[in-house]
């Protein structure tokens, strides 16, 4: 089968790739995408219809069988900073993964992308979140139970709204973490939560006074054997069934404070901290959908006897012609934002010599009384968000975030474009290759939906990029230290 | 000839509207689930009305009503849902090619379906018996009998009932879109046949071929209207009732700019189809068009019009599907620019059935 995967390679596509440290080494990366590919096509695609149907028939039905097989290919650690035992990688190898998994099945993919972002917000925890929960995922990563984690912000009645400043204001936000003795209290109920069934770990957020949720909106790190935790429902989705979609419902589960992640309050600059970051990887979802039908409709053409004589076809050579456009297209601006993020954004935060100091001690000493009780401190967070505003700034993550929106809302247009034009070239009548087109195609649909809406993203583009704004999306130096309920200030 | 009224024909919409609404909309989601007991249930309702034969007259249990009151029909219950409405079309596509003597041994509440075939390539006549196979007949599994309509160098129309011997019909398990018109791939050994006939009671031709294919294309694109209509008006509701940053999602341009393209589609539809070339050219403009507004529906419900519970995902399948039957729309953009259709583009004479504006006509039309 002909496959579209570009030959030039990334030092000559992607030129900014080539002045950076040892986080973006390009040929680290072409390898990267030829195992991903090998795993795609190897474990992915020859399960991707069968799975698509059993969680047709039962939405909760799971296959930790490919987890594990990814876990083996250092899936579930690629995010996590080499110093928690992880492969260090960033947006950029985020994204080759998600669009080489994609282009064998999205739904499998998202899998390892909702763990991914589950992860995201721990990272920005820094050195304080190395050797608890994503030590433990790393160490998991290489026995037969692997462990995963999900991100949950939706909520039944906030969508759009939570992963937006602005409309955070005026959400109407249900769930409330209630400060108590030594921690929290969460209720309410979050909704479409990937991976949220299967998930050992869950970054939440919530608001601490549901009367002002954008500024105690706050991240925790719960645990799913926790009281109270319960999983509602898993959804019947359209596309992308491979990983469920569950509803989550909290009855006053205490959250320790140690797994506050970050400070109270810090939860929607580190939602659009944590978008910025995984909107170029869903933008890649989106590239590698429309690969994966182009890659089909291709090989259909060019094999199958039904289609005989269609290649020589103008109106197929131009849909052809076009559809290698889009994908192309869609691409660069997946890595553009990528590389955007990696470099000019976050960059300076994971080269930074402190935290490449703290990152040679050895974990053993790190996990020791001082250093541990230290890295756990109030200061400690303190110090990470000042190390965070001398190393990039408000505008430069704006600029960031609207260049990953870009790549998210164009990619996904670009899954559905392809996708539909890829199965009305083969029609009603095309045998195997029409399930696994009209797959991709209603896969395709939840690009334009999930990370924020594509109308959501395309005006964080206007804000970012055509009215050049600079948004609120570090968290403030100096946190506001509120009373809530329980008396801690 | 007699003909229907304007007040008749709205009469008659109206009661496949409230069918729609009353009997198909609730079901819409067990249909899709591909469930026969529903499917034969809601059969048996549009049987009751005379619905699966409405082109044929009365000696045969028909209501005698012409092309253009057919598709009103059918776009109303689409609006309930699509995959019954394309039962319905395809049955009354398939009864009104068989002869005389054929429908007298069509039972009332029988379900037959029109089975397009390219001739030749995916079926081929020979001494009277048929060879072959078809993918994804949409309709045809648990059909009480087929009409292989095979288009190509020598078209014709044959009956085939549904417990020949050599054939086989076996489920599509696969099928996305229109679940309640079940698909199967038709496999044809040596199955003995017998021609259909036009009106006049003479072998079927290139005429009726033709005519009973632009039926198909007119009644999917009446249905691809029924489906943007349940989209528009379900979404509009939403967009209503939701509330996002404090106000309803109506009130933020991106979503209303998503209704009003929605409005502006289904304000600028094509009327009814009367010849080849409106047929084509109706089924083109209409399904591209409801693909978008279905898509667009889903988006204004944003995740929740995703989860299968919502029906809204539905409609954006079922819409995919109008786009790709009887053929898919690059295939009915080559079909339009035949010569002899070119041709005959502006005036547009060579018509289905009449549909003057005051009077339709009845009976026959194939």
């Amino acid at each position: 089968m002909t496959s579209i995967t570009p030959e030039r390679s990334l030092r000559e596509r992607f030129p900014r790739l080539l002045p950076h440290g040892e986080h973006l080494d390009v040929g680290e990366l072409e390898r990267l995408r030829s195992r991903t590919r090998c795993f795609a096509e190897d474990h992915v695609r020859p399960r991707a219809l069968e799975i698509d149907r059993r969680t047709g028939e039962d939405p909760s039905w799971f296959d930790w069988d490919l987890v594990r097989a990814g876990g083996e290919q250092g899936m579930l650690g690629l995010l996590i900073p080499k110093p928690a035992g992880g492969a260090g990688g960033l947006a950029t190898q985020a994204a080759i993964v998600m669009e080489e998994l994609c282009a064998a099945c999205p739904g499998i993919a998202l899998i390892f992308g909702a763990h991914a972002l589950g992860v995201a917000p721990l990272l920005l925890g820094g050195p304080s979140q190395w050797d608890g929960v994503l030590a433990e995922l790393v160490q998991s990563e290489r026995t037969a139970k692997p462990l995963l984690m999900a991100c949950a912000i939706t909520e039944p009645e906030a969508g759009t709204d939570v992963e937006d400043p602005d409309l955070l204001r005026r959400a109407r936000i249900t769930s409330h973490a209630r400060r108590v003795p030594g921690g929290f209290r969460l209720s309410g109920t979050k909704r479409f939560i990937s991976n949220g069934s299967v998930a050992r770990w869950i970054t939440l957020l919530m608001p601490t006074d549901p009367r002002h949720p954008a500024e105690t909106w706050t991240c925790f790190l719960l645990d799913t054997r926790s009281e109270g935790f319960a999983v509602a429902r898993v959804e019947h989705k359209m596309g992308q069934r491979a990983c469920p979609a569950a509803e989550l419902t909290f009855d006053e589960v205490f959250v320790p404070d140690e797994r506050v992640v970050s400070r109270e309050g810090d939860g929607a600059a580190a939602t659009t901290i944590v978008l910025a970051c995984s909107r170029p990887p869903v933008g890649a979802i989106a590239t590698g959908i429309a690969r994966g039908a182009y890659e089909r409709v291709l090989g259909w053409l060019e094999e199958d006897r039904a289609a005989k004589g269609l290649l020589a076809r103008q109106h197929v050579q131009l849909a052809l012609a076009s559809m290698e456009e889009e994908i192309h297209l869609a691409r660069q601006l997946y890595m553009d934002a990528a590389t955007e993020l990696d470099h000019t954004a976050l960059g300076g935060v994971t080269s930074n010599p402190a935290v490449r100091a703290i990152a040679h001690v050895p974990a053993g000493v790190r996990r020791r009384a001082p250093m541990h009780g230290w890295l756990a401190s109030d200061r400690a967070r303190d110090a990470t968000i000042a190390l965070l505003h001398r190393t990039t700034s408000e505008r430069a993550v704006t600029r960031s975030l609207a260049l990953s929106s870009m790549a998210k809302a164009h990619g996904g247009d670009v899954a559905m474009l392809v996708t539909g034009a890829a199965l009305e070239l083969v029609g009603l009548r095309a045998g195997p290759v029409r399930a696994e087109l009209e797959k991709l195609w209603r896969d395709a649909k939840l690009t334009q939906i999930y990370e924020g809406t594509n109308q959501l993203n395309r005006l964080e583009v206007y804000r970012g990029l055509c009215r050049s704004e600079t948004i609120s999306c570090l968290p403030p130096l100096h946190p506001i230290r509120r009373k809530t309920e329980g008396g801690r200030s | 000839m007699t003909g229907t009224t304007i007040a008749e024909r709205i009469e008659i919409q109206a009661m496949a509207s409230e069918l729609a609404h009353r009997e198909l909309a609730p079901r819409a989601a067990a249909l899709d689930a591909g469930g026969q007991d529903v499917l034969t249930e809601c059969w048996r309702l549009l049987a009751e009305l005379g619905l699966d034969r409405v082109l044929l007259d009365e000696r045969h249990g028909g209501a005698g009503l012409g092309v253009a009151d057919l598709l009103a029909t059918i776009e109303e219950l689409a609006v309930g849902d699509g995959g019954i409405a394309m039962c319905m079309l395809l049955c009354n596509a398939a009864l009104a090619t068989l002869a005389d003597e054929h429908l007298a041994d069509v039972p009332a509440g029988a379900r037959w379906a029109l089975v397009p075939a390219a001739s030749g390539t995916e079926v081929t006549l020979s001494n009277g018996q048929l060879d072959g196979g078809v993918a994804c007949a949409l309709g045809a599994y648990g059909a009480d009998g087929l009409v292989i309509l095979l288009d190509g160098p020598e078209p014709a129309a044959w009956a085939v009932g549904a417990g020949a011997a050599g054939l086989t019909l076996e489920r599509d398990r696969s099928q996305m879109g229109l679940r309640a018109a079940p698909a199967a791939s038709v496999e044809l050994a040596g199955v003995s046949c017998t021609p259909a006939r036009d009106a006049s009671g003479g072998s079927a031709t290139a005429v009726n071929v033709a005519s009973a294919l632009a039926l198909l294309r007119a009644g999917t694109a009446a249905i691809a209207r029924g489906i943007s209509r349940r989209a528009y008006e379900t979404a509009l509701e939403y967009a209503h009732a939701r509330k996002q940053g404090g106000v309803t999602i109506i009130e933020h341009d991106a979503v209303s700019d998503m209704l009003s393209a929605m409005a502006v589609r289904l304000a600028l539809r094509p009327g009814i189809a009367i010849d080849e070339v409106q047929a084509l050219a109706a089924k083109i403009a209409t399904t591209d068009a409801t693909v978008a507004s279905t898509t667009d529906a889903v988006q204004v419900f944003g995740g929740t019009g995703y989860m299968v519970e919502t029906g809204i995902e539905k409609l954006m399948r079922d819409a995919k599907y109008c786009q790709l039957f009887p053929e898919p729309n690059w295939v009915a953009h080559d079909e339009l620019m035949r010569p002899e259709r070119t041709s005959r583009m502006a005036p547009l004479t060579r018509t289905i059935a009449g549909s003057g504006e005051a009077r339709a006509p009845r009976g026959r039309v194939l």
